[in-house]
């Protein structure tokens, strides 16, 4: 199947659209969406907007595809922390990168993975280009990717211990001993 | 080798070199000289640098920042300092918007020739090479006018730049883009129009539309597959609010789209003649005023520290967009998380759909058409799997191979 990628010639949904649709197909979350604008230059008002948006994982999956139907959900990134009791991701999309002047979205999406069940959907039969970052993220944090085809190694070295997971806080992470100061 | 022989050979190219900014090895699966498909391994010299940054507060990692490439320096600390300014909601003076876009430009030209140069050095054309090398120089002697600098420029901070456009600047600036105007033409023409280079460019590494869409690749990869992206265009920033930049792809210049090693470089030298208009542009209208949101720098570090929240920077680089997210936590003064994303980690997916079904003379040249660094190829090792013989190709011995099959296509 063709991707849906919408071009500059294409009627695309305004930000504010997309912001008050999510608010109604995810209700219970329409608190922690923000839509920012960010506008630059000497005189004109031109310019883009983000939206950001926190869901729960059960819940992850119905947001990608409700995102999926307005745009090929161009994939930036994923970041993240170890915040306790969860490891946090952020995934930031584009949508409507080809559509015009100033028409990109980005879209952050937040969801806790909590440290019980460190799992989450992998995104790679949509989007085959959210294949490295999804590996980087298994291998930094410890989160699995379910449907992920290749699970190897990717930024980490061949005879790393992979019980250390680098950019965790807790007993997982680096210890004290396992870091080289440079100085 | 022969091809045809239904037995692949697995050809690892890379990992390292001493000069390498973006090491990354290619395992090939060969069938005589034909690539089958092929298995990308980056990481070799992953220097843990968010890590670092964990201990450091914004200003420190700008130097930070800056370390992580040796020729888009000003695209990653302007990300990064996006980044912040989007957490700390900081707004950044006209005058000083304009000179980051400046300086985001030039860098795009230096950039775009070196590739351009490189591309004709890998396929043998030396003196297209020497040629782009000399029109190189005038960019960065304007760099160092401007910064001190030639590679990493110490320009950028939070809320501002730390150096200002003065009349022998803007005059260097001036010159350079008569020089470019004047010359920059005849390694357009010499290139382009030489049929041997054209062959060897043409049909070679293609990456569809439609490939381009799904595996998120950025910049002049996906211009070159006739995808308009251009965060220039799509999510204005900085100066380019104030400009109408139309991102460049080959259908609107030679009417059709290959999505190969040729597009790609018809749309990085195509945007140094748009660099050179853009660069026109910001002197024609630098506005005047303050340079810094605020100069004092304790005082800045403090407003940072009471910051929270997270932030994301994106810039197009010369490779495409460059993507950075940062944690600022209210009450610590270093940040808390940042996270990094070069157009190569994104472009890098697509290598193996390029490779697929291409000569092994042409790997180099595949490889070099993302833009990565092509030092990537500092040795190879040739292994026979079925008689367990290995055989280490240098680069020397691979860039010959590559530079043979123009000889043979010349017919000499």
């Amino acid at each position: 199947m063709k991707p849906r990628c919408a071009d500059y010639t294409d009627e695309i949904m305004s930000p504010e659209k997309v912001l008050s649709l999510l608010k109604r197909k995810f209700r219970k979350f329409s608190d922690t969406m923000e839509l920012r604008d960010y506008r630059g230059g000497a005189g004109t008002d031109v310019g883009y907007q983000t939206l950001w948006v926190q869901v729960e994982k059960s819940k992850f999956l119905d947001l990608i595809d409700l995102l999926r139907e307005l745009d090929f959900l161009h994939f930036h990134i994923t970041s993240g922390d170890d915040i306790g009791e969860a490891v946090q991701l952020n995934y930031h999309f584009s949508l409507f990168r080809c559509a015009g002047r100033g028409k990109r979205l980005g879209v952050t999406v937040t969801v806790d993975v909590p440290k019980d069940d460190l799992v989450m959907p992998s995104l790679w039969q949509w989007i085959p280009g959210i294949e490295y970052s999804e590996r980087e993220i298994r291998e930094m944090f410890g989160v699995d990717f379910d449907g992920l085809p290749n699970k190897a190694l990717i930024f980490l070295p061949e005879d790393w211990n992979e019980d250390i997971k680098p950019w965790r806080r807790d007993e997982a992470g680096p210890k004290p001993e396992d870091i080289r100061e440079l100085s | 080798m022969a091809e045809g022989s239904n037995k692949t050979y697995k050809v690892p190219i890379g990992p390292v070199h001493v000069g390498l900014k973006e090491p990354i090895t290619a395992w090939l699966d060969v069938d005589g000289e034909r690539i089958k498909d092929a298995t990308i391994r980056p990481g070799a010299i992953h220097r843990g640098i968010e890590f670092m940054a964990r201990d450091r507060n914004p200003i420190q990692i700008i130097y930070l920042a800056e370390r992580i490439c040796g020729i888009c320096s000003f695209t990653h600390i302007m990300a990064f300092v996006r980044a912040v300014e989007d957490a700390a909601k900081i707004e950044v003076p006209a005058r000083a918007q304009y000179i980051r876009t400046l300086v985001l430009e030039l860098e795009r030209i230096h950039s775009h020739i070196l590739w351009a140069g490189v591309a004709c050095y890998t396929f043998g054309y030396d003196s297209a090479f020497h040629l782009g090398m000399i029109l190189r120089e005038k960019v960065m002697d304007v760099l160092e006018a401007l910064t001190g600098n030639r590679v990493n420029y110490g320009t950028g901070t939070v809320g501002g730049v730390r150096r200002d456009i003065t009349p022998p600047v803007e005059k260097a600036i001036r010159e350079m883009i008569d020089l470019y105007r004047n010359e920059f033409g005849i390694f357009y023409d010499v290139v382009t129009q030489d049929h041997i280079a054209k062959a060897r460019m043409r049909n070679v590494g293609v990456l569809s539309r439609e490939d381009a869409v799904t595996h998120c690749a950025l910049g002049p990869t996906a211009r070159g597959s006739g995808l308009r992206v251009d965060l220039r265009w799509s999510s204005p920033y900085e100066a380019y609010c104030d400009m109408d930049i139309k991102p460049l792809v080959p259908q609107d210049h030679t009417g059709e789209v290959y999505g190969d090693v040729f597009d790609r470089f018809l749309v990085r030298v195509l945007e140094v003649y748009q660099s050179i208009d853009i660069l026109e542009n910001i002197l024609g209208g630098l506005p005047s005023g303050d340079l810094m949101w605020e100069p004092k720098l304790p005082k800045l570090l403090n407003y940072l520290k009471q910051a929270d929240g997270i932030g994301w920077g994106i810039i197009e680089g010369p490779r495409g967009d460059d993507t950075h997210a940062v944690k600022l936590t209210a009450g610590q003064e270093n940040i808390t998380w940042w996270k990094v994303r070069a157009p190569t980690y994104a472009n890098a997916v697509s290598w193996p759909i390029m490779f697929r079904e291409n000569d092994l003379a042409d790997s180099p040249l595949i490889i070099n058409s993302i833009d990565p660094c092509i030092s990537c190829m500092e040795r190879m090792v040739v292994t026979d799997r079925s008689s367990g013989a290995e055989q280490v190709v240098t680069k020397a011995d691979l860039i010959e191979r590559c530079r043979d099959k123009t000889r043979r296509m010349m017919g000499s």
